[in-house]
């Protein structure tokens, strides 16, 4: 195995490559381009055999995956943001086909107002796609979950597709030590691709995903659906069992970073919670009982799991970087929705920082911490928050100023 | 509340009919839901409509699982379970029938105990578009069976449906009406207005937690070919054509050729025959045929011969 | 030097295959000139295809567990049926070239899609795929109109045509797109023009797509009963008519040249195709617009009479 620098972007790509893919629809879109055009010079080379090929737009690239999946062939993809979103119809139709293949999602905030920078309201928006997600934190962590995501879609009680989610520039454009697996024990770990029942071939017809009028027929296909999503819990767990041996990296679907025996955490997603963990560390050399809880597996939600680590905790900070404007952030939803009925649950507070790629800093995480406490202790935990300052407050009046927004509240007042 | 269903096909006027009577029943004051039910449109194909009446805003929703009044306006209907004629009647359901047979006939027929009431057009017909005239038939019968229906709202509601019609049209539409609403006086209110299910005494359910089964089991993939041959679209059909041996040249399958159903297919002898299961009565084959050897039936005749009535 | 022998085998009418591969009992309306076009091209393409839906009126052509199809179906979207025939045929290379399927598995890829699909939103992945140069089959079966949502106007909808978006006395103002044109000026493989009513140069056509690698467009006018209001027994007499007055070329593009197969020697007036379809009605009641007849009449001159015929 060998250990380089390598960015997100190209970690995924090398996901790709070690799962020997067959065929990568594709279509440009920042954050994300460096790994189809990784994997076309790879085609290109004949590192990678099989077909590359650019699509009219992401709508068309999703439909091209699924189809070739359906077909019969290991499939990747790559998109972000607005290109997700604009595959939006396919992606929800097309896991309907119950057919494996992996699309890696580089996050980044959605219009408007339009950015390039990272958020999670891409990946979210999809969190009800039928897709599953898994969420890395580190680039090693964009490679492996690419590998273990072949092999949970296409384990036979699954058959469903997985988006891959990396965040934007932290991980997609910054470069970390990676170690590449060996390719054969790549090979080894994922297999062949086994199309089973559904592919098309001369002589043996198929009519896939045809229309359904009745509501008890749609019901059963889409509850059947969603009973092999929730199948992947197990499934990534035993996936996880078999990475840990081969490659000695271990997974679990939530990662627990000091919160056993901790009174608080914080519950976060993706590479922004390795701040998190840094500032943990600090928390605990100044004597606060503080943990992290973060999140591998987004869909199916491990709700469980995620009982399990918060029962006895005093409270627990959800940061999330998104925002469903009229309700607040996802995960802390989902989070509360799985402690809704259980003894011995923590005051759960929810935190709102870091869209658009704006920074949580160190002592944000500390002012958290803080308000833990605090719930804990009165027994009334704060109101959701957005981590905004002053300073930064000041800073949007100075832009507005300069947008002459008080020259045009003035002109429509005369 | 009065629940009303209304069967008939697609193209015959039972959503329109639907919301006859619920604009009838809106004008005398009651409040109303009325909705029709079908997939795509696709003429032809059974469809239905319904209508709740209360005195009260209506709750209910959806499709009427036990009607009060159910009005099926093209009869052929009955002999297909997938129209749904007899779901979820009770003894006290009122069944109006848009049929030259008397209500002894179907009473016979179907070995139900439920009222029957029939009436007919007077004209024969023979073509499809006359039967939109069976659901002017059924609005009129149905408005005195419910009997909270007054003439003059009766006619107001139509008026007010058909307006994009012209006047003759709708004028004919009126006169059909009123003329079966005359015709059933001694039947006048015997639909009675229905209570919803009792919370006290209901049927048990029987719910089921779906077992997780893979995806060679639950995707939504269909492993044969043709299947669809066992959708008797030949139910769709009031018209039939009939080939006449002695006049068929057996060109070279032009009617087959351009059936769009794959309805003809050609017997030992090369001779066209008709899949009267699957033919939709479109007549193209009738048109298009040379000889002029294909002519046309009625399918209601055929049933009944059929039937030895 | 050696002419290259023709591959085609039909030149007759009795050439026609006639094997009725497209199963009957689909859901399509009764007289549907999209699937007269459909079973007679079925019958030529075989079952070693797969047919790839665009969201149109032959989405219920398979509606769970029902198909017609010998061969494969893969319902995709109204906007990217050209995509899903790309990741197919890629996939079908991919496997025959890493010889994980045997050659013999191979298959055709066809896309199915309306003109909803085709003139409109589709138009980005056709054009796509064309570029490409990818080896498939484009059906475009043409109503005029956004068939399976209740005939609204399409950019294929002809100019003064009633739907049900273009109610008023004049219809649809704009003309209809000339997508052959789009197609041709992409420079695909092959492009033409066919019609239920004519089956042998529908045939002909057919087969020539058949032999032949490249996108290859296929354009099926569509006389639709439902949406163009008429009997459904007229589809092939309007589809005559269509060609008959011009109004329908039926053409071939191929190696840079455009190619009428059929010519009509002296062009029947539109008038004869307008009269006879509801949708054209309020062209000649309740009076005459010969303003709109004349624009309509001079499109086709125009069209002919750049072609100097």
């Amino acid at each position: 195995m060998k250990r380089k620098l390598l960015t997100g972007n190209a970690a995924a790509a090398w996901g790709a490559r070690l799962a020997n893919v067959d065929y990568v629809p594709a279509f440009p879109i920042t954050p994300q381009t460096e790994i189809i055009e990784t994997l076309a010079g790879w085609f290109d080379e004949g590192a990678l055999k099989g077909r590359f090929v650019t699509l009219d737009s992401e709508h068309s690239m999703v439909t091209a995956a699924a189809s070739a999946a359906v077909t019969g062939v290991r499939v990747f993809s790559a998109t972000s943001s607005q290109g997700l979103l604009y595959a939006s119809e396919m992606l929800y139709a097309v896991s309907g086909y119950r057919v494996p293949w992996v699309l890696v999602n580089v996050s980044r905030g959605l219009s408007s107002p339009v950015t390039l920078e990272a958020d999670h309201n891409d990946i979210f928006a999809l969190r009800d796609s039928g897709f599953l997600q898994l969420h890395a934190s580190t680039c090693q962590e964009a490679l492996d979950m690419v590998l273990m995501a072949y092999q949970i879609a296409e384990d036979v009680r699954v058959r469903l597709p997985v988006i891959v989610n990396i965040d934007g520039f932290y991980l997609s454009f910054t470069r970390e030590p990676v170690e590449i697996p060996d390719e054969n024990k790549a090979r080894e770990f994922i297999g062949e691709f086994d199309a089973h029942n559904i592919s098309f071939r001369a002589n043996v017809p198929l009519s896939h995903a045809s229309a359904v009028l009745q509501g008890s027929i749609y019901s059963y296909f889409r509850y059947e659906h969603h009973l092999a999503a929730i199948q992947a819990i197990s499934v990534f767990n035993e996936s996880a069992e078999k990475f840990e041996k081969m490659f000695n990296r271990s997974y679990a679907l939530i990662e627990s970073y000091m919160a056993d025996g901790a009174d608080y955490v914080f519950i976060m997603i993706g590479s922004f919670a390795t701040k998190a963990k840094e500032a943990v560390d600090m928390l605990r050399e100044a004597g606060s009982l503080t943990g992290l809880l973060r999140l591998r597996m987004f869909r199916p939600f491990p709700e469980e799991e995620m009982k399990k680590l918060l029962k006895g905790k005093k409270a627990a900070a959800v940061i999330d970087q998104n925002l469903a404007p009229g309700k607040g952030g996802v995960i802390y939803t989902e989070t509360a929705a799985a402690l809704c009925n259980e003894k011995e649950a923590p005051f759960l507070i929810s935190y709102i920082g870091g869209l658009g790629g704006r920074d949580i800093t160190a002592e944000e995480f500390y002012e958290i911490e803080k308000e833990m406490r605090k719930a804990a202790e009165t027994k009334k935990p704060p109101m959701a928050r957005l981590l905004f300052s002053e300073a930064e407050l000041e800073a949007v009046r100075k832009l507005q100023g300069i947008a002459g927004v008080e020259k045009k509240n003035e002109q429509r007042k005369n | 509340m009065y629940r009303i269903r209304l069967h008939g096909r697609g193209g015959q006027g039972i959503k329109t009919a639907g919301r006859i009577l619920g604009e009838a029943l809106f004008l005398e004051k009651y409040e109303v839901q009325d909705a029709p039910r079908y997939g795509a449109e696709r003429r032809g194909a059974p469809i239905f409509s319904y209508v709740r009446a209360g005195k009260k805003p209506i709750n209910e929703r959806g499709i009427i699982l036990h009607p009060g009044l159910v009005v099926v306006a093209d009869e052929t209907l009955i002999e297909i379970p997938a129209a749904g004629v007899f779901q979820g009647i009770a003894e006290n359901t009122v069944f109006f029938i848009c049929s030259n047979e008397s209500s002894d006939f179907w009473r016979k027929r179907l070995g139900i105990d439920s009222q029957i009431i029939t009436l007919s057009q007077s004209e024969e017909y023979d073509t499809a578009l006359d039967f939109h005239y069976n659901s002017s038939v059924c609005v009129g019968a149905a408005g005195r069976l419910l009997g909270v229906i007054s003439k003059e709202s009766l006619k107001q509601a139509i008026e007010e449906e058909l307006s994009v019609f012209e006047k003759t049209v709708i004028e004919k539409n009126i006169e059909i009406s009123l003329k079966a609403y005359d015709e059933l006086s001694s039947y006048e209110g015997i639909v009675k207005r229905g209570v919803g299910i009792s919370a006290d005494s209901y049927r048990r359910l029987n719910w089921v937690e779906p077992p997780f089964e893979g995806a060679d089991i639950s995707a939504p993939a269909i492993y044969d070919s043709g299947t669809s041959e066992l959708a008797l679209t030949g139910l769709w059909r009031t018209l039939r054509p009939v080939v006449n041996k002695e006049l068929c040249a057996l060109c070279w399958h032009l009617c087959g050729s351009f059936c769009p159903d794959s309805a003809i297919y050609l017997d030992e002898d090369g001779a066209p025959q008709i899949d009267y299961e699957h033919c939709k009565g479109c007549l193209i084959c009738v048109m298009q045929c040379p000889r002029r050897a294909i002519s046309v039936e009625a399918e209601h005749k055929k049933t009944k011969e059929a039937k030895g009535a | 030097m050696k002419r290259k022998m023709s591959k085609e085998k039909i030149k007759k009418m009795r050439d026609i295959p006639f094997e009725r591969l497209l199963a009957s009992g689909t859901a399509m309306c009764a007289g549907c000139g999209a699937l007269e076009a459909l079973h007679q091209i079925y019958d030529i393409l075989g079952k070693n295809t797969v047919f790839v839906n665009a969201a149109g009126c032959m989405t219920l052509l398979s509606v769970y567990p029902f198909t017609p199809f010998r061969g494969s179906w893969l319902y995709t979207s109204m906007a990217s049926a050209p995509a899903a025939a790309q990741g197919i045929r890629d996939a079908l290379d991919i496997l025959i070239e890493k010889k994980r399927i045997k050659p013999k598995d191979n298959m055709q890829v066809v896309v199915l899609a309306g003109d909803g699909s085709s003139y409109g939103m589709g138009l980005s992945a056709a054009s796509a795929a064309i570029e490409r140069n990818l080896d498939f089959i484009y059906i475009c079966y043409d109503n005029e109109g956004y068939g399976n949502t209740g005939q609204q106007y399409s950019d294929a909808t002809p100019h003064a045509a009633r739907t049900s978006t273009s109610k008023s006395l004049t219809g649809f103002q704009y003309y209809k797109k000339d997508i052959f044109a789009i197609w041709a000026a992409h420079k695909p493989a092959y492009a033409a023009t066919i019609i239920g009513s004519d089956p042998l140069d529908l045939a002909k056509k057919v087969e020539k797509a058949k032999n032949m690698k490249g996108a290859k467009l296929i354009l099926a006018l569509s006389p639709c009963p439902t949406g163009w209001t008429f009997h459904s027994n007229e589809t092939v007499k309007i589809g005559k008519l269509a060609v008959e007055t011009g109004i329908w070329p039926l053409k071939e593009y191929a190696d840079g040249k455009i190619v009428h197969t059929k010519i009509p020697r002296e062009r029947k007036p539109v008038e004869e195709y307008l009269k006879i379809q509801g949708r054209f009605k309020h062209l000649f009641e309740p009076q005459r617009n010969d303003k709109l007849i004349a624009e309509i009449q001079n499109e086709v001159d125009k069209y002919w009479g750049h072609y100097n015929h």
